[in-house]
């Protein structure tokens, strides 16, 4: 799930290198993913009205629902 | 971009070697000189030069670059969410190319088994999909392409049966003169109505309501 996540952020972002995902099980909610990128670069993530940031997370629920499993991300 | 690195004797060698791999003439690359490289004493202590040629993207037409990198891009993702799928250039676009005065798109068709998810309802998912596609896009190559994606064919059979529907309220709302709404749509499948009966001499459309929930609303003239 975090490769994913990890290669549309690190594609649209100017310092690839600062961008970190870490991924956390709960055993109610599935799979919570983090996010975190320089913060130039949130803009670039997120868009506006968040648009960037819920179509990452639709491509993420297609992924999660081929595995059976609830995913969220976070934006930090 | 192809990129290489390769050592030599001499950094003039090397460049060489590396230009005759990567198939380019000392214009179309940037050359980048790690070590200057040593000869040392009779071969003891020597170093040899090494220098990393870079394809030089001025030389790579717009379209190329748009289209290594979109459809590199679209495999990468569908890898990594775990869908059997693969991408192949539709030549067709008239689905989704009804006005001259617009560039003509670059229409991509997903194909594979169990695609519905991709397309989500109402074709969200795809619509998001397609978004993020030209960002990357957009953002590696720095020109804005006109991008469309489609799955298994399913923008081309939705904007035929979207057309069908239109003419066919269309004539009713002409007949009995009573104004008929359609169910919401995405913008561009409102579009495709829109265009539809532009012409037609009995209606006139009009598009109401807010986000997801706006709809078409074909009224008699």
């Amino acid at each position: 799930m975090k490769d994913l996540v990890e290669y549309i952020a690190k594609s649209l972002v100017n310092a690839p290198d600062a961008v970190v995902v870490t991924e956390e099980t709960d055993a109610e909610n599935g799979i919570l993913l983090k996010l975190k990128v320089a913060d130039e670069d949130k803009g670039r993530i997120i868009g506006k009205q968040g648009r960037i940031a819920q179509a990452i997370r639709t491509l993420i629920r297609v992924k999660a629902a081929k595995a059976g499993i609830k995913a969220s991300l976070e934006i930090i | 971009m192809k990129e290489i690195e390769v050592s030599a004797r001499t950094v003039e060698e090397a460049t060489e070697r590396a230009l005759e791999q990567l198939g380019l003439s000392l214009e179309q690359a940037e050359i980048e000189i790690i070590s200057e490289g040593k000869s040392g004493l009779l071969g003891i202590g020597s170093e040899p030069a090494r220098v990393r040629v870079t394809e030089n993207a001025n030389h790579i037409p717009a379209g190329e670059q748009i289209e290594t990198c979109a459809v590199d891009t679209l495999e990468t993702m569908l890898n990594l969410m775990d869908l059997d799928a693969s991408v192949f250039r539709e030549n067709d676009t008239s689905a989704s190319y009804d006005d001259e005065k617009s560039e003509a798109p670059i229409v991509y068709d997903i194909s594979g088994d169990d695609l519905g998810i991709l397309i989500g309802r109402r074709g969200q998912t795809l619509a998001c999909l397609q978004y993020i596609t030209r960002l990357i896009v957009t953002r590696q190559t720095g020109y804005s392409a006109p991008l469309v994606l489609d799955v298994n064919g399913y923008k081309k059979r939705r904007y035929e049966s979207l057309r069908t529907l239109a003419r066919n309220v269309a004539d009713q709302v002409e007949r009995n003169g009573n104004p008929c709404t359609l169910e919401p749509m995405p913008a561009y499948e409102r579009r495709i109505i829109h265009l539809t009966l532009a012409e037609h001499p009995g209606v006139i459309t009009e598009s109401v309501g807010f986000g997801e929930d706006r709809k078409v609303i074909i009224q008699p003239k």
